[in-house]
This record gives C-alpha cells, sequence and structure tokens, in this order.
C-alpha cells in the first residue's frame, strides 16, 4: 500500500462526496430520523401521563404535581385553554385549582378539583393521575396515608421509553448508511464507470483503492455515530468506551460494505444484496425495542457486537474495560471480512489481476 | 518525473515475447511477439475479439500472461509492475471518467497519483483544445471533449510508453487532427506510442510500422507502405478523351521496369483527363491476409 496514492484517492472522494446524493443522504439522515422519531413517535411513546394544571392561586398541589418525575406536569393560564389542551388530546388530563384551595382542605372543608380527562388517553394514564393527585392532596392537608406501597419493578430494571429504545436503531443506521452503503456504492461506482481501471494502470493499487474507500466510509460512521448520539441527549458515559466502541462499529461497517462492494458488479446487484441482507444488519435493534424477547437471540447478529456496548456505554454507564470481551469479538468478525475482502477483491480487476 | 528510468536508451521500448492469455479455456492471445521502439508509433490493428484489448490489458499490467513475457523500458512488466506504470500512460476506449469533476480536477487527480507536483493542467488541456472547458464538470462535456480529457489524462506522467485505444474515437475530423498532433509531438520526444484503431487512414497516415493481429495472433508486422507494397494491387488508372471524342479509361500494372514505358503509352492518343493511382488500402491488405474485414 502507497500512502500518496491512497490519501490521492481519497482527497477525490472527500472532493466527489458533497456532490453525491448518497453521501448527502448519509449526513442528513440521521438529523431526519431523529426529529421524526422525537417529533412524531415522541410524545406518541411517552410512557408518562401528561397533565396540566390551572393555578391561579400557588397551590401546593400544583407545586408538587410539576415536582413529580413520573408526570409530565405544566403550567395553563386558564380553564378555557386546559380544556382545549384535554379535548384536542394534547394532554391525558388537567385540574384546576382555585384560590384558597390548600386552606379550605386544610379546614375541613371538601372544595371542588375539577378534573379534565380526555377521552383518548390511556386508561392506565386516567388511574395514574387520580391516584397521584389524591395522594398529594392528602399530603396537602397534612395526613399521612394509610398504607405503605411497596414498588417491585418487573422486566426491564431500566424501564427505558421508547424513544430511548429507539436511539440503538438511529445509531445503527446512522453508522450502517455511512460505512455501509457510502463504502460500497463508491466501489461500485468505480467499476460501474470503468474508473477503477483507470487508477489500476496508475501505480495505485486494489489495495490503495479499497483502503481508501474504507478510510472515508470509517469517518463518516464514526462522525454520523456521535452525532446521532448527541442529537439524541446519548452522548454519554466513558469517552474511552464509546470512541473505542464507535471505531469498532464503523470498522466493521465499512468491512460490511467493502464486502458488498466487491461481490456486486453493478448498482443493482448491489441493491439486491442490500434488500436480502439487510436484516441481519440490524436484526438487533429488535431487541432493543422489545426487551422482553430472549436477548441471547440479539447476539447471532455480527452488529450486536459492536451497537450492545455503545448503548453499554451510554445508557448503563459500563467502561471501556466492561464492553472490551464484545469489542473483541466484533473485532475478530472484522479480521475474518477483511480476510473476505482480500480473497473476493481479486476479482475486481478482471483474470489474474495483481492486487 | 519522479521515478526512475530502468533502462537504457537503446533497448526497446515495449518489447513482448510469445506471449499468451486464456479466458478459462479459450485462449485469446496465442504467442504474441512483437517491439515498439523509443519514439515509434506502431499502429495495433485487428478486428473485434482479436485480442488487441487483452493485449493492451496486459501491456498496462492489468492481466498477468498465462505464458512469455512483457518488458516495458528494458523491466520486467511482472516483476516492476507499479515502477513502470507510473511511467506509462494509457487512453481507454471507454470514457472512464469521473462525471462530477471538472477536467482540471481530473488531470490532478492523476497527477498525484503519479507523484507529479509541478503539472501544468491549463498547458495541457490547452494541448488538447480543451482550455476553455477546463473548469467544467465532465458531465457537461461532449463525446468529444470527453475524448480529449482522457488523452490528456494519458499525458500527465509524461509517459514514455504510450497506450492508446481508438484515440480518436468521437473526434471531429479538426479535433482529430489535434489529437493526431499530439501523439506526433510525443513520439517526437521519444515516447514509444501503441495505438489500436478501427481507422485504417489514421494509422497509415500516423503509424510508423503496423501489426495485424486476428485470433489471438500476430501476422505482419510492417510499414503500411510495405504491407500496401506487398500485398496490394500496384496500378495507375488513366482516363484519355479520344479522337472520336469517346472518353477511354485504362490501367496500367506497375509490376517491372517496363512500369513507366506502359504508362506513357497509355496515355498517348489523346486528351489525357485524369490520373488515378490505384493503390491498396491497409483494410484491402487485411481482407487479403485473414479473409474477413476489420469491423
Amino acid at each position: 500500500m502507497r500512502l500518496r496514492t491512497t490519501l490521492a484517492i481519497l482527497r477525490k472522494d472527500l472532493a466527489l462526496g458533497p456532490r453525491s446524493p448518497l453521501v448527502a443522504w448519509a449526513l442528513v439522515m440521521p438529523v431526519l430520523m431523529t426529529l421524526l422519531v422525537h417529533g412524531v413517535f415522541g410524545s406518541l411513546f411517552d410512557a408518562r401521563p401528561r397533565v396540566g394544571v390551572v393555578d391561579p392561586g400557588g397551590s401546593e398541589l400544583a407545586a408538587a404535581l410539576l415536582d413529580l418525575p413520573e408526570l409530565d406536569s405544566r403550567i395553563v393560564p386558564d380553564e378555557a385553554t386546559l380544556e382545549l389542551l384535554v379535548e384536542r388530546h394534547d394532554l391525558d388530563a388537567g385540574l384546576v385549582i382555585d384560590v384558597g384551595f390548600d386552606e379550605a382542605l386544610r379546614a375541613g372543608d371538601r372544595p371542588a378539583l375539577p378534573l379534565f380527562v380526555s377521552g383518548e388517553s390511556l386508561a392506565s394514564n386516567r388511574v395514574i393521575v387520580s391516584v397521584t393527585t389524591l395522594d398529594l392532596i392528602r399530603s396537602v392537608e397534612g395526613r399521612s396515608a394509610p398504607v405503605t406501597v411497596e414498588v417491585v419493578t418487573t422486566g426491564d430494571a431500566q424501564d427505558l421509553s421508547m424513544v430511548e429504545r429507539l436511539v440503538p436503531l438511529l445509531v445503527l443506521m446512522a453508522m450502517l448508511v455511512s460505512g455501509v452503503f457510502v463504502t460500497s456504492f463508491s466501489l461500485v461506482e468505480e467499476r460501474e464507470r470503468r474508473t477503477l481501471e483507470a487508477l489500476l494502470v496508475t501505480p495505485a493499487s486494489l489495495t490503495d483503492v479499497l483502503v481508501a474507500k474504507a478510510t472515508l466510509g470509517l469517518v463518516l460512521a464514526v462522525a454520523m455515530g456521535t452525532v446521532t448520539l448527541a442529537l439524541n441527549g446519548a452522548l454519554t458515559g466513558s469517552p474511552a468506551g464509546l470512541l473505542v466502541s464507535l471505531l469498532v462499529g464503523a470498522t466493521m461497517a465499512v468491512m460490511i460494505g467493502l464486502v458488498y462492494g466487491v461481490i456486486s458488479s453493478d448498482a443493482r446487484s448491489l441493491y439486491t444484496l442490500f434488500k436480502s441482507l439487510n436484516i441481519i444488519l440490524i436484526g438487533p435493534v429488535v431487541f432493543y425495542l422489545f426487551p422482553e424477547w430472549p436477548q441471547w437471540i440479539a447476539k447471532l447478529f455480527p452488529t450486536y457486537w459492536f451497537l450492545d456496548p455503545i448503548v453499554a456505554v451510554t445508557t448503563r454507564g459500563s467502561t471501556l474495560s466492561d464492553v472490551a470481551p464484545d469489542l473483541l469479538v466484533a473485532l475478530a468478525i472484522c479480521a475474518a471480512l477483511a480476510v473476505l475482502v482480500g480473497a473476493l477483491g481479486r476479482r475486481l480487476g478482471g483474470p489474474s489481476v495483481q492486487a | 518525473m519522479t521515478q526512475s528510468r530502468p533502462s537504457t536508451q537503446t533497448t526497446p521500448a515495449i518489447s513482448v515475447q510469445d506471449v499468451r492469455f486464456s479466458y478459462g479455456s479459450r485462449e485469446a492471445v496465442r504467442g504474441l511477439s512483437f517491439e515498439v521502439a523509443r519514439g515509434e508509433v506502431l499502429g495495433f490493428l485487428g478486428p473485434n475479439g482479436a485480442g488487441k484489448s487483452t493485449t493492451i490489458k496486459m501491456l498496462t499490467g492489468q492481466y498477468r500472461p498465462s505464458a512469455g513475457r512483457i518488458e516495458l523500458l528494458g523491466s520486467d512488466l511482472a516483476r516492476h509492475r507499479e515502477e513502470l506504470q507510473g511511467l506509462i500512460g494509457v487512453c481507454f476506449e471507454e470514457k472512464n471518467l469521473y462525471p462530477s469533476l471538472s477536467g482540471v480536477e481530473h488531470l490532478r487527480f492523476f497527477a498525484r497519483l503519479h507523484g507529479v507536483k509541478d503539472l501544468d493542467s491549463e498547458a495541457l488541456l490547452e494541448r488538447v483544445g480543451l482550455a476553455t472547458r477546463g473548469r467544467d464538470r465532465v458531465a457537461g462535456y461532449s463525446k468529444g471533449m470527453r475524448q480529449r480529457l482522457m488523452i490528456a489524462r494519458a499525458l500527465v506522467n509524461d509517459p514514455e510508453v504510450l497506450i492508446l485505444d481508438e484515440p480518436s474515437d468521437g473526434l471531429d475530423p479538426v479535433s482529430a487532427q489535434t489529437i493526431r498532433g499530439v501523439i506526433r509531438e510525443q513520439a517526437e520526444g521519444g515516447c514509444a506510442v501503441l495505438i489500436t484503431t478501427h481507422d485504417m487512414w489514421e494509422a497509415d497516415a500516423l503509424a510508423d510500422r503496423v501489426a495485424f493481429i486476428n485470433e489471438g495472433k500476430l501476422f505482419a508486422l510492417d510499414t503500411p507502405e510495405g504491407l500496401k507494397l506487398a500485398f496490394g494491387k500496384r496500378s495507375v488508372r488513366v482516363r484519355v478523351r479520344l479522337a472520336s471524342g469517346e472518353v477511354a479509361e485504362r490501367v496500367v500494372e506497375l509490376d517491372g521496369e517496363e512500369s513507366a514505358e506502359k504508362l506513357a503509352q497509355a496515355t498517348r492518343g489523346g486528351e489525357l483527363l485524369t490520373i488515378h493511382t490505384d493503390e491498396a488500402t491497409l483494410e484491402d491488405v487485411f481482407v487479403r491476409m485473414t479473409g474477413r474485414g476489420l469491423a
């Protein structure tokens, strides 16, 4: 491999990048997907009931509701607005707390507390809002609860929201589009336009071409994986663990891209390959969406071995040493793919090509 | 040029010795041997499927011969491929350019691959008549402009061996003349040039020698004049208006010392109207030798 020729090809690909619809898509797609998930599905899948409170008198009940993390509460200026919001199902429920509510409660009166409930809200949300409100009223009144409820969480202990469960899908998609699609299309384009032939009669070798394509995909995949995590507020945890996990993931993505690129003789066969094999690539994300499914099945998919370390570092606080065993498996898969690229790559220049 | 020159000036620039190549069980090139000297233009002619493209792929290092030896500039191509690829220029028949790059960007990119740092891309584009369109993207180029850019691309490293596959393909007569001028300049500068073409007139005008290849074998290699003399018809067609007003056409075979006298006789006895030589073309020679055309 010659560094000069590799860099020259990489520089050319970087110049062509902004003019390529695929690279533009790789850059824009994570942002669009994130906006879609948060803007459209975010509120639909948010597990917390949404409560509006009209509180002209500054009641302790309103303050307590706003403090509760289990509820998505907010102050609404007046009763008419509240009713409208509930009717439109922008809120699951709405409370109107009159001026002097707290004092009347403590004096032993039974003040009215209008509660608007959306007909489209989930039954569970209505129950949660009602019970929580009654519990808080007792607290404002100065009385303790008659029983102590012991909460036992079953199933997924982390209790991730649907949006949080979609983050692995977004990260994986961002890395696959950049690492697999951009790399393989770039290589197939060189073959289809016969420009690969023009490169291979210069001092550039096939290895130089493949390394340049892989480098572009690697940089894009790491960058877009990082951007996607940042957009979703998941750029947290051990920096070393996250960086190494992203690098290993990007490496696997470009290796898969190179395998696709050397197998496919043209764009049509590449599309067919994507359609046929992409389930293998994105398979693991299903198990994040449905944590009740047997999680060991996710380990059968190659991308699991870098995706789970990314999720572990960003959501479970794992460190590099915690995720190292999984990353080693991922690296072993990368090495096997590299051997495959080397073997299949000989086909690229024609019979008896000298790579 | 940054690469070292591995050979002396006396060795042939291209030496092909008993080279063979097979696609599976089909032998495409069968024991081909020829040489091209520095400063020489060799026309490589043959019908489709004759083995020309396979030979070019072997000469450019894309294919490895199954037998035989290829030397470029005195060095074994199999052993010094990358070094020698830095010293050759190749123009493909296929217009394999990047549509999104401009002409200038193409030349700079390929110059970087060759390690050429001081390329004057504007001057090179000027040579092939593309100076005014150098900053435009290739997607907007006509077929002829793409072909001229391909020629310029083959010259970015000031090659010692130039291999051109159908260099005039898609060019209008004026552009084709410009490109022939560029090829001649390269040869006069000491570059060995191998061109394949279907244009027999171009081969005749441009090539110092012509190689005929058919079914993977070389069966004639000589100057165009030599081939035409050896295999063509040598005759003169004379038209004379006789005293009776009738126009007579006489064919004089140029086959001996008496040819001049025969020609003089043919022009007598009336008003001489026209004299046409009936010289064979290279295509005539090829058809006569192989029993098939060049298409």
